[in-house]
């Protein structure tokens, strides 16, 4: 049931991705980035908070805000790019969460993650009403009334809040203060979450892009200066408001949750959290089709590298127990998402998910080979399942399509066999890199192939017949042209020579004993 | 690689619809809503009463003493709290509330609190208010028995007097 709303709801999202990639190139693309996004948006609430907060007074907090949009130096324009920042940070969150269901990244170590998220945008929200109950307008006080009408239903209280807020008597000054203390104190509480958030992923990204960044934070900017936020009515306890400006982005559930009793509000809370704890378990795949990895300890060489690009901190180095003076790699499965970079990452094969290892990938190549024999003027494409790059259809516009589960999980010696095979060259279709479902696989991929990176494409591959594209997973034109330039180019390279058919085999032969910790795997 | 800005038609599109997306933020920031849609108005009751400490004893019968392990058995069940009061709240001759107000707390001990939202339309109603103890014994009921005037989109305040015990009318807020 999860897993056909996610693939029918992707379908759409992809073509949106594929859109903004048309208009933004895929390094821009806002959507890749929502969850940087929101960060560096709640970044600027903050400190346009710190200035509007000295100008603030709990004794009069209409008259202060008053104040800071009329008189007070750039008040209005920080007023205004607090608001408008905090309502884009939340539509970045709700982004970002979105595209992590849709692409079932919700599983295993990444339980996590979407735990803290979901908590990070329910205090942005708290946070959000803390600092509209500030303003005491009618839009703060139908807040406020809304949420002491909800707590009241429950046994926590010896007095109905809501008494506070209907006139019987003067607003407390307390409840200034609380809210002050609250919508001060909740950054804090951010800042702890979301280091929970990115505590189970290696290397994690918390800026989006320098010009994405600018882009976004001076379109605020601008919006602040020609459309600043002005002043609603003032709250009044004893008025029944009429028409008001309300932030939806905030304020979204008052039309919903007016009509019901606070007990439907808190049953539908519950409803809502019990399916958000439940998304984790009902996106899981099955174990068979993500097994953890595993590793070959005789082949491992202790470089470390599978250590290093682990993009979920699963692998750790630890001491042998062979006598070997140099560590083993050794995999955590409930930290191991089955992505298959390690495998991608290990010269000499020795770690990956099983079936999927560069020694299987390198079996499933030969026949893949066999099966496909290609001239020197033909491609052969190998592509990541989740990208345009046509797997599930075993070909590209005539060429065939060697698939795999990420295009981090691509051993460099399987591009190197298809090419020593005969093809002309090799087209790696990967996702636009930070829409990588396994978060790091084009990169590691691309400084594989292209920059010496272990396990790198050896040298006598001609790189001129390697090449790698990016395409999403509705972009399927992008890998078409890309495919036909490249055959254009692969036609005018002189012809590749014929593989030497033992050769690999002899060089992923296991590594004998070394007195020495290797730094990295030598091919003997 | 990829498909990225190529040529000005397409960047000025991509801020077209950057700009767009910025105007929905500013937009969907101050969208027009009533909380109340209907220009009405309201009689608002809101007090809170420290009613009196009762205890009320029956006697229990021969069987249900029986019942009672050895070392807990009484001859008399008690139960503690404070006195519930009666609300009863007629606007224009109909009856708007008729309700049983009772403390809160796991010992019935929580002062009592009123509080019900009347929608009345706009202009003079005769408003009448009775909260009675309920049982034998209690204090005195308090009333109020008068015409009303309320403003569109006002709310009318009856709230009780802390220092004469007597229910008022407040239409401004403290």
């Amino acid at each position: 049931m999860a897993h056909r709303i996610t693939d029918g709801l992707r379908q759409p999202l992809a073509r949106i991705d594929a859109a903004l990639n048309r208009l933004y190139g895929w390094r821009y693309n806002p959507l890749y980035h929502s969850g940087v996004l929101a960060a560096a948006l709640l970044a600027v609430v903050m400190l346009t908070g710190l200035y509007l907060v000295f100008f603030w007074g709990i004794g009069a907090p209409y008259a202060s805000v008053q104040r800071i949009t009329t008189t007070v130096f750039l008040g209005r324009f920080a007023r205004s790019l607090h608001r408008y920042a905090s309502d884009a940070a939340v539509a970045a969150v709700v982004v970002h969460l979105l595209r992590v269901f849709l692409q079932r990244r919700t599983w295993g170590p990444r339980v996590l993650a979407w735990l803290t998220g979901f908590l990070l945008l329910g205090t942005v929200w708290i946070f959000g009403l803390t600092g509209y109950a500030m303003v005491w307008d009618v839009q703060g006080l139908a807040l406020v009334r809304e949420g002491a009408r909800w707590l009241d239903a429950l046994p926590l209280f010896s007095e109905p809040i809501s008494r506070a807020f209907d006139g019987e008597r003067a607003m407390p000054g307390a409840f200034f203060f609380l809210n002050l203390f609250a919508h001060v104190a909740l950054p804090v509480a951010l800042g702890v979450l979301f280091w929970l958030h990115v505590s189970r992923v290696a290397r994690p990204h918390l800026l989006p892009p320098r010009g994405l960044l600018a882009a976004a934070v001076g379109l605020l900017v601008l919006a602040s200066i020609l459309v600043p936020v002005g002043m609603a009515p003032p709250a009044d306890v004893l008025a029944l408001p009429g028409a008001a400006p309300y932030d939806l982005f905030y304020a979204f559930f008052l039309p919903l949750t007016r009509g019901l009793s606070p007990w439907m509000v808190w049953l539908g809370a519950l409803g809502l959290g019990a399916v958000i704890l439940l998304v984790p378990a009902l996106t899981r795949p099955r174990a068979e089709a993500r097994p953890p990895s595993v590793v070959d300890e005789r082949s491992c060489t202790g470089c470390e590298q599978c250590w290093l690009d682990c993009p979920y901190e699963a692998i750790r180095m630890v001491e042998r127990t062979d006598g070997r003076p140099y560590l083993v790699a050794r995999v955590d499965p409930s930290l191991c998402t089955s992505c298959g970079i390690c495998a991608g990452s290990c010269a000499p094969m020795g770690v990956g998910p099983p079936g999927r290892t560069g020694k299987d990938q390198l079996a499933a190549a030969r026949r893949f080979a066999a099966a496909h024999p290609a001239g020197a003027g033909d491609v052969v494409v190998v592509a990541c399942r989740q990208s345009g790059g046509g797997a599930g259809a075993g070909e590209l516009d005539g060429s065939p399509v060697f698939p795999v589960s990420c295009s981090g999980n691509l051993h460099s010696s399987v591009v190197e066999l298809l090419v020593r095979s005969g093809a002309g060259g090799v087209l790696v279709v990967a996702c636009p890199p930070r829409d990588c479902w396994s978060r790091e696989g084009p990169v590691w991929l691309e400084q594989r192939l292209f920059m010496g990176r272990e396990a790198e494409l050896r040298s006598r591959v001609d790189p001129r017949r390697v090449r790698v594209v990016h395409a999403g997973e509705a972009e399927r034109g992008v890998a078409r042209a890309a495919l036909r330039e490249f055959r254009e180019a692969v036609r005018s390279l002189a012809a590749a020579p014929a593989e030497d058919p033992g050769d690999l085999e002899r060089e992923c032969a296991v590594a004998p004993a070394s007195p020495e910790p290797l730094g990295r795997w030598v091919p003997r | 690689m990829g498909a990225a800005v190529s040529g000005p038609v397409r960047a000025a599109a991509g801020w077209a619809l950057a700009a767009l997306a910025t105007l929905a933020v500013v937009g969907l920031s101050r969208v027009p809503w009533a909380e109340e849609r209907a220009a009405g108005a309201e009689l608002r009751l809101a007090w809170r009463w420290k009613s009196e400490r009762v205890r009320r004893c029956r006697t229990l019968s021969p069987a249900e003493v029986a019942k009672l392990p050895a070392h807990m058995r009484r001859t008399e069940d008690c139960q503690r709290g404070l006195r519930p009061w009666r609300l009863e709240v007629a606007v224009d001759g109909a009856a708007a509330a008729d309700d049983t107000i009772r403390a809160r707390g796991a010992e019935s001990d929580r002062p009592l609190f009123v509080f019900r939202r009347v929608p009345v339309a706009p202009g003079s109603h005769v408003l009448q208010v009775r909260f009675s103890p309920v049982g034998e014994g209690g204090p005195p009921p308090v009333g109020l028995d008068t015409v009303v005037s309320v403003a569109a989109r006002r709310a009318v305040l009856v709230t009780m007097e802390e220092d004469t015990g007597r229910l008022a009318l407040r239409a401004a807020a403290p």
